[in-house]
């Protein structure tokens, strides 16, 4: 099935939903290491014509198993109603489905569930993680079914992609290219990640990206930033 | 009320799955790491062609076998025998490490476009 046909699908899908969230987070990688743990950090800065939304998430996760990892997040946020303050817990779970390299390309699962701090409202995530190296780059593909319902909440399910095109130029620093689409959103820009190694399994991660809104006209950039310290 | 889509039918998902390569026969080729050093420090595999590298952790401890080159992070089990698919890669020398050990657990695969191993 060729991706040029997987891409236009999702795009299209893209452009059917209702806009009540961010969608500019993280492009996920289908793997995962056994007896990894991490702390980590993402900043997220949406600025528009009318406001500025600020998120952070802290997270803490560890493997389960040669395939699986858990990670508990706490979820800031300061939009344009509210003071920055604690928005949402989330518990996450990543699943790699098949040995890096064996087939064609690397597939894994996501599974999350979040809840709202001060109300009783939920949203669950399932989502396709597909990697496919070419050469010195690396076509990373996220798809993410979300359900929300709750008490503020209207029920729907909403659909979420995010792309990564990576250059494996340095280990410290990996220039690439993503999109992300999703709640009537089309945003797309540079990022680069890099990883610095310390001592046996110690090592930093870093991802940064400056997404830009294109389908609407008007101010809508977002810049996005992550540090995982695995150790 | 409730928008669905059939993105996520079990159709399209057995699809995705599919192992495109699933009558291709790989190539193995195997390293040995004993006190800390891999054997052979030096291995010949052929270029553009995916391989499969079985690496036999004959130490006690575990170690983590990690490849920038290569794109490649893996932990091996003591006692225990791991694989990893690599390729298909063009000609040249791809550096490899052990994350415990770095400075003797190093070696370096060549990939050539005849396979002498």
């Amino acid at each position: 099935m060729s991706i040029r046909v997987i891409l236009i699908i999702l795009l299209s899908f893209s452009k059917v939903v209702l806009a009540d969230g961010v969608v500019v987070d993280k492009v996920y990688h289908p793997y995962v290491l056994p007896n990894e743990k991490e702390f980590e950090w993402r900043l997220m800065s949406r600025q528009t014509d009318n406001n500025t939304i600020l998120g952070q998430r802290i997270a803490y996760g560890q493997s389960l198993s040669e395939t699986v990892m858990i990670e508990g997040y706490l979820v800031g946020e300061k939009t344009e109603v509210e003071d920055f303050g604690l928005q949402a817990y989330e518990v996450e779970i990543r699943w790699m489905l098949t040995e890096q390299g064996e087939l064609w390309a690397d597939w894994g699962m996501l599974f999350e569930v979040e809840k709202m701090h001060k109300s009783n409202d939920w949203e669950v995530t399932t989502g396709v993680l597909f990697e496919k190296e070419f050469g010195r780059t690396s076509l990373t593909l996220n798809l993410f079914g979300i359900y929300e319902w709750g008490k503020n909440l209207q029920d729907e399910i909403e659909m979420e992609f995010r792309l990564k095109y990576r250059y494996r130029w340095l280990p410290q620093i990996q220039p690439a290219i993503e999109i992300y689409t999703g709640e009537n959103y089309f945003g797309i820009g540079p990022a680069f990640m890099g990883i610095q190694r310390f001592d046996g399994q110690k090592q930093l991660k870093w991802e940064a990206g400056f997404i830009t809104e294109v389908s609407n006209s008007g101010k809508d950039h977002t810049f996005r930033l992550a540090l995982e310290y695995e150790f | 009320m409730v928008r669905r889509n059939h993105l996520f039918s079990p159709f399209w998902l057995v699809l995705m799955l599919l192992p495109f390569n699933l009558w291709a026969k790989t190539q193995e080729f195997t390293l040995t790491l004993e006190n800390h050093v891999f054997t052979p420090s030096e291995l010949k595999i052929p270029a553009n062609e995916k391989v499969k590298l079985i690496i036999h952790n004959k130490d006690e401890v575990a170690e983590e076998f990690d490849s920038f080159d290569l794109n490649r992070e893996k932990v091996l089990f003591p006692g225990k025998k791991t694989r990893i698919f690599i390729g298909p890669l063009p000609e040249g020398n791809y550096e490899y490490f052990g994350e415990y050990n770095p400075t003797t657990a190093r070696g370096v695969i060549v990939v050539e476009v005849n396979n002498a191993d």
